[in-house]
């Protein structure tokens, strides 16, 4: 639970995962920010307005999933790291999930990392696609790794050669 | 080595020495800081001020905002006399 | 003796920004701080911050240090005094007593003074507290991030807020260990989305612990193991439920308390308000305290976070330069939007604390 241990339940995500019509359609962001805090440069961040605008700074965000073109331009924004993209059409078998991750080593492209879950639990091997590291990431680099569909909704951090703890 | 709960660190007051005191009958601050130097350190008391206050309030069993808090008084930091006394020079200089 | 319009103690977030605004309002500023570099907290700040644009939102803590650290410096109207530390005030005559780099002392007369001293650690008494290897989180981050040093291996963070789950975060990236977050409370008192941060990294946050004892290595002398127990609704530790951690470092972070030793020198009414982080200052809404020229702002009016300390500064910074007749009539226009910004940041659930204890201090 959020609140306990920092970990959403099932009930916690439901509202966030938009439904399979949409993730059928291509990527989408997912906003894993439940709680009201005085934050908002996810809003300012997105081009297409797919992130309304706040009216209030505590407000949680909520993405126009019509809207959304899943560009990633709102990951690395956000402080919180709490921004995804799930594509669940990259192949037949596999999603791609783009995530931030703040740690060196980075991965290369064409990599294969652990992939962990929402616990930092290790759930299996992902092969990395994309690593966006410019200006405008600001050293919040962002990495596209595509990973089995069922763990679409699952996957949440990489490892990068193997356990270090 | 001898386990022990350090209050202050500077004067390296023991929360054992201060549980002594408060069972004597010493319950205000200024006392405890004149008895065992708590709070006069280098740091003048920024770490051990607001532990004595909350286990003050414990013993005599009332709010922290109650207890009265000792005097500051300048210079808030150690200094060395000598940066005081060369003063006038220092700034005749500077 | 040394003469200043308005002096500003302190050079963090709250104190750049009060200087910044006096400044613009066209009053001579001169700002004091003891360290060497401008920025108070935001220097060790490694990650993104919080708020809107207006505060400098998604944007490293040390890059926003920075930007205002370099506004300063190319601002005519304002003079800095690094390596300086305010160590005096002195009620009868209002001068202030600095000592420069440890060997000079200055004394300042100031028309006006906006204490920003920020706040420092609490710290947290069980057995064995004093072994080496048990730091605060304050002096952890200004090992790593200042100077690049690890503080050891295997870490147990004591303390759930923002800056125990922050450092717990920076550590990691540092290479080291934590093996675990515990707090006291029964829920995280940081945000939601710093828990999470570490929770993906593998750090388990214990909600309900506190630390029972720590226990150094025989030969060393140095920490070697933090037993931790479960405390109960009336936080009272449960015999039975201890649990152990083979670490070399305990890091403490539950919470901060202003640091206020000027203004109980100048006389300055105080209050005792636990939301606040313990004694605080009363004042009005210009940042003004009950001893009329010496205002107030950011984490020792109330430890708050950077964005609000920002909008506490530029607030302290425009009234003390209006009272001294600086006003080219943007004043109440700039003041009333600094009152708004600050309402906005707290008007939340989050900021329920805060205002609640603001609400004690104007009672
Ligand atoms: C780990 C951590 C993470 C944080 N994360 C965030 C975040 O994400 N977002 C956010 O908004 N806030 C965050 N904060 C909080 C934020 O850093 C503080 O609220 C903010 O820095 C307070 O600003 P300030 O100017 O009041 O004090 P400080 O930044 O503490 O500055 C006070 C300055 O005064 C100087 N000083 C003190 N006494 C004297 C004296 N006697 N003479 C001369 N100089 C003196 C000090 O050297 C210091 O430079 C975080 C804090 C920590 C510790
Ligand atoms: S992915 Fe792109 S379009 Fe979708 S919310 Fe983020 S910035 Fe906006
Ligand atoms: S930027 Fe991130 S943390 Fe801030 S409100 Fe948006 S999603 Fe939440």
């Amino acid at each position: 639970m959020l609140a306990t241990n920092g970990i959403p339940t099932a009930e916690e995500l439901a509202p966030r995962i938009p439904p399979a019509e949409r993730l059928k359609k291509g990527p989408v962001a997912i906003i894993e920010c439940f709680q009201k805090i005085p934050c908002n440069p996810c809003s300012t961040a997105c081009k297409t307005g797919a992130i309304e605008k706040f009216e209030d700074i505590n407000d949680l965000p909520s993405v126009d999933l019509e809207k959304c073109t899943g560009c990633g331009l709102c990951i690395s924004k956000c402080p919180g790291l709490a921004i995804f993209v799930v594509d669940e059409t990259y192949s037949e078998m596999e999603a791609a999930v783009s995530l931030p991750f703040e740690f060196l080593p980075l991965p290369a492209e064409g990599e294969e990392v652990d992939v962990l879950d929402r616990s930092g639990k290790t759930v299996g091997r992902g092969k990395v696609i994309r690593v966006r590291n410019g200006k405008y990431e600001d050293r919040t680099p962002v990495v596209t790794v595509a990973v089995p569909k069922e763990l679409s909704m699952v996957v949440r951090n990489i490892r990068v050669g193997g356990d270090r703890r | 080595m001898k386990s022990k709960t350090v209050i202050c660190r500077c004067e390296d007051v023991t929360l054992e020495e201060i549980e002594e005191l408060m069972e004597k009958g010493y319950t205000s601050m200024d006392e405890i800081k004149r008895i065992t130097r708590c709070g006069m350190g280098q740091c003048q008391g920024r770490t051990c001020r607001t532990l004595l206050l909350a286990e003050l309030a414990k013993a005599v069993k009332t709010h922290p905002a109650e207890i009265k808090i000792t005097t500051f008084r300048p210079p808030a930091k150690n200094i060395k006399m000598s940066v005081i006394l060369g003063g006038i020079d220092n700034e005749q200089n500077g | 003796m040394k003469h200043a319009e308005i002096a500003v103690i302190g050079g963090g977030p709250a104190g750049l920004m009060a200087a910044l605004a006096a400044a613009e309002m066209g009053a001579k500023v001169t700002l004091v701080d003891r360290n060497s570099r401008l920025g108070g907290q935001l220097v060790k700040q490694t990650h993104k911050f919080f708020g809107s644009e207006k505060e400098y939102a998604s944007i490293r803590g040390i890059d926003i240090g920075r930007i205002l650290a370099t506004e300063v410096h190319k601002n005519p109207n304002i003079e800095t005094m690094l390596n300086s530390t305010v160590v005096a005030y002195y009620p009868d005559d209002g001068v202030l007593g600095i000592e420069v780099e440890e060997k000079k002392w200055v004394k300042m007369k100031a028309e006006r003074i906006v204490v920003a001293t920020g706040a420092s650690e609490k710290y947290l008494l069980f057995e064995n507290n004093d072994l080496p290897g048990i730091y605060g989180a304050g002096a952890v981050q200004t090992l790593m991030n200042e100077h690049g040093v690890v503080p050891g291996k295997n870490v147990l963070m004591v303390g759930a807020g923002n800056i125990g789950l922050i450092v717990s975060y920076q550590l990691m990236q540092a290479g080291v260990n934590v093996k675990a977050i515990i707090d006291a409370a029964p829920s995280i008192g940081g945000y939601w989305v710093h828990a999470s941060k570490v929770a993906r990294l593998g750090v388990p946050i214990l909600t309900s612990y506190t630390v029972k004892a720590a226990y150094p290595n025989e030969m060393t002398g140095a920490l070697e193991r933090a037993v931790i127990w479960r405390v109960d609704d009336r936080w009272q530790p449960v015999p039975g439920t201890e649990k152990v951690f083979n670490v070399d470092v305990m890091c403490i972070a539950v919470g901060l308390s202003p640091l206020a030793e000027l203004l109980w020198q100048a006389g300055c009414k105080m209050m005792y308000v636990p939301e606040l982080g313990g004694h605080v200052p009363v004042r009005n809404d210009n940042m003004e305290t009950t001893v009329s020229g010496i205002y107030v702002a950011g984490d020792v009016a109330g430890v708050e976070e950077a964005s609000s300390a920002m909008m506490e500064g530029r607030l302290a910074g425009l009234s003390a330069a209006k009272s001294l007749g600086y006003d080219d009539g943007t004043y109440e226009e700039k003041k009333a939007e600094a009152l708004k910004e600050l309402e906005n940041l707290r008007s939340g659930p989050v900021g329920g604390k805060i205002r609640k204890g603001l609400a004690q201090l104007a009672s």
